[in-house]
């Protein structure tokens, strides 16, 4: 009597909806979790986005289209002079550049337990030095270039190796480090801009020299004139790269361990704080290329007293895309495309540009919520599962 | 039917992967010490966590005095007047006694005459008499942190006294007590009992049930194997039934045959965070082919010693030699290649990394070196083929092989992932620091036949337990050490178990 | 030396209030990176409530809009720190990562919204609210002593506001029946679990709590730092009452001490600046002092610290 009531409450909970089961099929599969689940975060923000657009009377589709248009993706109904879609694109690759590198610094830090708030700090130490020393120099392109970037990763793997070391030295946390440099660096660099090197027109740095910059800038082609970001050909590379360091590398296996256990890391006999001062030197190091190709690259000035956006957003970008280095390829390029986009869309359709920065906000919230969505599958998956196993063990309890 | 005052019938409960109870019914009358036997794992506390609350029964039924209840939180099983001392206490470190024990029901006072507070003075005195009254005494005012592991223990059952429960819960409440304090708590249970409280004791071991328990029953994976009348049953029955098969109790074990020194202590002073002595000037040493084997109650500075041994911790004070070498400032790794093996505490925590694969977890001691890495280049292949062997050596279960995630795998399988690992090491000294906690009787015997065959190989063993009867069995020679100093050494053959038990206390030999 | 210690007080009593906020939020056990976000999104939206009332026209109302500004950024604070608390706690998100993703909404959500308010008001969809200044009042006779005297004078109407609220703040937390219970889930959860008390309520509320006191010295900063809610609302206090709470060891105490040095630090630099005559842009060299400050504090400080023993971690009731 007790068994057939509770068999039939279970078959209850069995019969779930198909969309949830489908749903639960889709994101229960472990090995594609972890894109499965982005995804998923992605479309509920954009579906969030719709509802609010909605809300403001316009239409969600033709918004979304425009983002498109907007950073090169679709083709815009027309084009000003010299320019096509193949512009549009190359400038949303221009500023993609800089946040690719800005977010495989979150990730280097990560996977080592750290979390490097600081790159928008380290991103501007390294603009400048490359600014001050190879921008305004009379080096032709082949030199200044390499030197650049040279001089970007050294900058910026210092700062990182700071803030490493201050955590390692006097256990001061490596958030309230990063923000207090962060103030200090804008502030002692602003101090510089103001003093020597500003314009006084655009109430920004003097340009770095042309053969300094890492975009090539008005080229003609094809009668086009488009921006052609030379930074962008180190990413692809570079984030190859830090996949290889973190999975094959010795450096990376201790690096991750002391990400997942520090005190498995210590017993296991890892040099733990060594460990950390190495992860945020890459790390920064990445930032620095982060900020060479933002200053010399997207832009080629400096304005004093401001951080740029770009090294708080990578940390969201970095957590979308997993913090894995390819996943992070794609989720740069999808945030980079709403706020290029966003410009577009404000003047096309006619809402406020800030929806741009709300829907990638949206898209950081459910990706927040990964884990959540993972725990919801995993328990819907037992409570299937579990369902199965009833009616099975039943059947067993029939034949006996 | 009413003479029960507790009944779960049918009880079903499943965690992913697993079903801790299977169908499980148990009575128990008002006023009696019921025991609740089996091994680890075998989901006797899943079983009293669902009768205070803390999970709920997927299927089943609870009765309290006759009515059926549905238990969905600690709070509700207070109510029921149920409590429950956990196996790892749940107390707040910086909190005192009295602020621990009124904790969810602190009684009301006035701040500065008007702001609702709560009564500490007042509690700390109604505290005083209730730890009397019970012949458990604490002083109210001293904080958790500060106060000795069998002291927890008092606040946790004064807890529940202070909730006016009338069945009582023990979760293993002799785990981490010494032989006298043991007889202490039996006593207090039985005090109980007599003033009319029902009493539910879980526990795996048999002597405790004999000498205090009216009826037990007992589980094995989950299932109810019977319920016994304590007095009319012999231990012997009761093990076997506990683990399905026939146990033996003796540790067979080949006459010792010492060889020269390997490790030297010598004055040896470690320090904790707040810079206090944990441990005080110990000297020891351990010889090839000897299991030393340190006792001592939970926080009285063994597992400094061995931090300080394999360099975890630094050492304040004294030397530690390998084979002669000084080795008191050399880091973790150059210890472990210079031949020390330390299975920790606390596995999970320390000894893997539950979230690598089983095999990336059984290179995490030579991923360093060739054939593994070869100019800071990762060989798989090295670390693949590592790792099948020594699951096949081993006998390491998991559910993918060497791709398998430590943190799915069993406790006991984890436990043999790190002997195997330490021990391929092939070190001169090997420690060990509660290499059985929280195993079943299986998986302690192929530890103990382990750590045996490593002594009989000529290896130096180094035994940290808070087992007594483990001590017992496997040691050579015993240190018993007590609020951070070592209290005596001596051959394991002249010291009987109450002996170890009275140093382990802190009484001081002539 | 009285302009450093009223211009000090002035910066001083808001950062910790915030940093209260934060002293909530992390003794009960949940990490907090989302202050300069709950500060920012408290005060947009009393700066909204005074632009909705008052349709840009404050004159002759300024005190009384003040507090309407104020009641408003402690319930906008309080409800939108239900955010934060909603991802950690039912949601388990990662507590660090949830306070990122909420700074960043803060801004993306505050900047979209007084646009658009601003053009439903005046037509124009500038980013910011023109708030005035906040009243300032004198004791007479106190502030004649010297030194001491310039605690009482030109006093913000704020300040003696947070005091009480600080005073009250501490007698909850270390008093209350309440306090007791948070400061343990902090340090134990399985302990208060135990002893039958619902640890996430206990958080959730907490969190709730750290937003409402953001959002109070958020209005605090847009009235006197910049006197209008803005963008540059987001300046990073946020960010310094946190290295403040944990420069004070997560105890409401020292952490009054660790904002005082903060606010008398950067007024004594500004007055520096102004008594050497210096040029404009050392003013920006002058601006470091506090950072640099707080960073050679932390050097010597730092090793002693203890958080919470249950900080970050994600409490789940079945496990162990």
């Amino acid at each position: 009597m007790r068994k057939d009531k509770n068999t039939a409450g279970r078959d209850k909970n069995t019969t779930i909806n198909p969309f949830v089961r489908g749903a639960v099929t889709i994101l229960g599969n472990e090995k594609h979790q972890s894109i499965s689940i982005p995804l998923f975060a992605i479309l509920l923000s954009l579906l969030a986005g719709a509802i609010v657009i909605l809300f403001l009377g316009k239409n969600p589709i033709d918004s979304f289209i425009s983002l498109l248009q907007g950073s090169g993706i679709l083709p815009k109904a027309q084009y000003a002079a010299k320019k096509n879609m193949l512009t549009d694109f190359l400038s949303m690759i221009n500023s993609l550049t800089p946040m690719i590198f800005a977010a495989l610094a979150v990730a280097v830090a990560l996977k080592t337990g750290l979390f490097n708030i600081g790159i928008s700090g380290q991103m501007l130490v390294a603009g400048f030095a490359a600014t001050v020393t190879v921008g305004y120099s009379n080096l032709p392109m082949a030199a200044a270039l390499p030197l650049v970037l040279v001089v970007g990763i050294v900058f910026g793997g210092a700062v990182g190796a700071l803030i490493g070391w201050l955590k390692h030295r006097f256990n001061i946390n490596e958030v309230v480090s990063s923000i207090m440099l962060n103030y200090i660096f804008q502030y002692i660099i602003s101090f510089f801009i103001n003093s020597y090197y500003m314009n006084p027109v655009t109430r920004q740095s003097r340009q770095v020299s042309a053969a300094a910059r890492l975009t090539l800038t008005d080229v003609e082609l094809y009668g086009l004139k488009m921006d052609i970001p030379l930074g962008f050909i180190l990413t692809i590379p570079v984030a190859f790269l830090v996949l290889f360091l973190l999975n094959k590398t010795r450096l990376g296996y201790e690096l991750k361990i002391v990400g997942l256990n520090r005190k498995a890391a210590k017993y296991a006999g890892i040099k733990v704080g060594k460990s950390m001062v190495i992860s945020m030197a890459i790390s920064g190091a990445l930032a620095g290329l982060a900020g060479v190709t933002l200053y010399l690259g997207t832009f080629a000035s400096i304005q004093p007293r401001v951080l740029t956006s770009v090294g708080f957003d990578s940390i969201a970008v970095c957590l979308l895309g997993n913090a894995h280095p390819i996943g992070i390829l794609f989720s740069s390029l999808l945030i980079t495309i709403i706020s290029k986009g966003g410009n577009y869309m404000s003047s096309m359709v006619g809402i406020p540009q800030e929806i741009a920065q709300v829907i990638t906000g949206l898209i950081l919230l459910f990706s927040a919520c990964g884990a959540y969505i993972r725990y919801r599958v995993e328990l819907a998956k037992e409570n299937i599962g579990n369902g199965k196993l009833r009616i099975e063990n039943n059947g067993e309890g029939g034949q006996k | 039917m009413d003479e029960y005052i507790v009944e779960m019938r049918h009880i079903t409960k499943r965690f992913p992967g697993v079903v801790a109870n299977d169908d499980v019914s148990v009575s128990i009358k008002k006023g009696e010490i019921f025991a609740l036997l089996g091994e680890n794992g075998a989901g006797k506390s899943t079983l009293m966590s669902m009768l205070f609350g803390m999970y709920e029964p997927d299927e089943g039924e609870i009765f309290i005095r006759g009515k059926k209840v549905k238990i969905t939180s600690p709070a509700q099983a207070t109510q029921l007047n149920i409590g429950m001392v956990h196996q790892h206490f749940k107390l707040v470190e910086n909190y005192t006694i009295t602020e621990n024990i009124v904790l969810g029901q602190e009684p009301p006072s006035r701040f500065m005459g008007f702001l609702p507070s709560v009564d500490i003075k007042g509690s700390n005195k109604k505290i005083a008499e209730l730890s009397k009254r019970y012949g458990l005494e604490v002083d109210p005012r001293k904080k958790i942190e500060d106060i000795s592991v069998s002291t927890r223990q008092r606040v946790e059952i004064l807890k529940m006294l202070y909730r006016e429960a009338e069945i009582l819960i023990f979760d293993e409440p002799t785990a981490v007590l010494t032989p006298q304090e043991i007889e202490f708590l039996l006593d207090i249970i039985r005090e109980l009992r007599n003033s009319g409280k029902t009493i539910i004791l879980i526990t795996h071991k048999l002597e405790e049930i004999k000498k205090v328990a009216d009826r037990c029953a007992i589980l094995n994976r989950g299932k109810l194997v019977g319920v016994l009348d304590v007095a009319s049953t012999t231990t012997k029955t009761m093990a076997n039934m506990m683990v399905g098969r026939e146990v033996s109790f003796k540790i067979e074990k080949n006459p010792a045959n010492f060889g020269p020194e390997v490790l030297n202590v010598a004055g040896l002073t470690v320090k904790n965070q707040d810079g206090l002595q944990v441990v005080k000037n110990v000297s020891f040493s351990v010889r090839r082919g000897e299991i030393f084997a340190i006792a001592g109650v939970s926080g009285n500075g063994q597992i400094e010693v061995a931090d300080a041994i394999t360099g975890l911790i630094p050492a304040s004070g004294g030397t530690i030699s390998l084979n002669g070498n000084d080795i008191t400032n050399s880091g973790v790794r150059e210890r472990t290649v210079a031949g020390i093996s330390y299975i920790p505490e606390d596995r999970q925590e320390v000894g893997l990394v539950l979230d690598f694969s089983l095999a990336e977890n059984l290179a995490m001691k030579k991923y360093f070196r060739e054939p593994f890495c070869e100019k800071g280049i990762l060989n798989n292949e090295a670390f693949e083929e590592h790792g099948k062997r020594l699951i096949e050596e081993y006998d390491i279960r998991s559910g993918q092989g060497i791709s398998t995630t430590v943190r799915s795998m069993s406790g006991g399988n984890q436990q043999k992932a790190i002997v195997a690992r330490e021990i391929e090491l092939s070190s001169e000294l090997m420690i060990f620091v509660q290499p059985t906690r929280g195993l079943d009787i299986g998986a302690i015997e192929n530890i103990h036949r382990q750590i045996l065959a490593q002594r009989d190989a000529g290896r130096a063993i180094l035994l940290i337990s808070l087992e007594l009867d483990e001590i017992i069995g496997l040691a050579d020679t015993i240190g018993v050490m007590y609020n951070g100093e070592m209290l005596n050494i001596a051959p394991a053959e002249t010291l009987t178990a109450n002996q170890v038990g009275e140093y382990m206390m802190g009484v001081k030999a002539e | 030396m009285d302009i450093i210690i009223i211009e000090g007080l002035a910066f001083a009593l808001p950062l910790f209030i915030i940093a209260i906020g934060g002293i909530y939020s992390e003794r009960s056990g949940i990490t907090n990176l989302a202050l300069e976000g709950f500060l920012g999104f408290g005060a947009f939206i009393g700066a909204a409530a005074v632009t909705a009332f008052t349709r840009g026209n404050v004159a002759g109302i300024e005190v009384q809009m003040f507090f309407v500004a104020l009641l408003f950024s402690v319930i906008g604070g309080a409800v939108f720190a239900m955010l934060h608390a909603l991802l950690c706690i039912p949601f388990k998100a990662n507590q660090v990562i949830s306070g990122v993703v909420i700074n960043i909404l803060a801004v993306a959500l505050t900047a979209f919204f007084t646009s658009q308010i601003n053009s439903v008001i005046f037509g124009k969809p500038t980013n910011k609210f023109v708030l005035g200044v906040c009243e300032k009042f004198t004791v007479p006779g106190i502030s004649k002593i010297p030194i001491l005297g310039a605690f009482f004078t030109d006093v913000y109407y704020y300040v003696p506001i947070i005091i009480v609220v600080a005073l009250f703040a501490s007698y909850v937390l270390y008093k209350s029946r309440f306090g007791l219970r948070l400061r343990a889930c902090g340090d134990n959860p399985h302990a208060v679990d135990a002893a039958g008390v619902d640890v996430s309520k206990v958080r959730f509320i907490a969190v709730m709590i750290s937003g409402a006191l953001s959002g109070l010295g958020g209005i605090c900063f847009a009235y006197s730092i910049s006197t209008s809610f803005s963008p540059s609302i987001y300046a990073g206090y946020g960010f310094l009452a946190i290295a403040a709470l944990i420069f004070g060891n997560w105890k409401i105490g020292p952490t009054l001490g660790a904002c005082l040095l903060f606010g008398f630090a950067r007024s004594a630099g500004y007055k520096l600046a102004q008594v050497l005559e210096l040029a404009s842009t050392f003013s920006d060299i002058i601006m470091i002092l506090p950072y640099v400050l707080t960073l050679l504090l932390l050097m010597f400080f730092s090793s002693t610290n203890r958080p919470p023993r249950a900080l970050g971690e994600i409490y789940d009731k079945g496990k162990r």
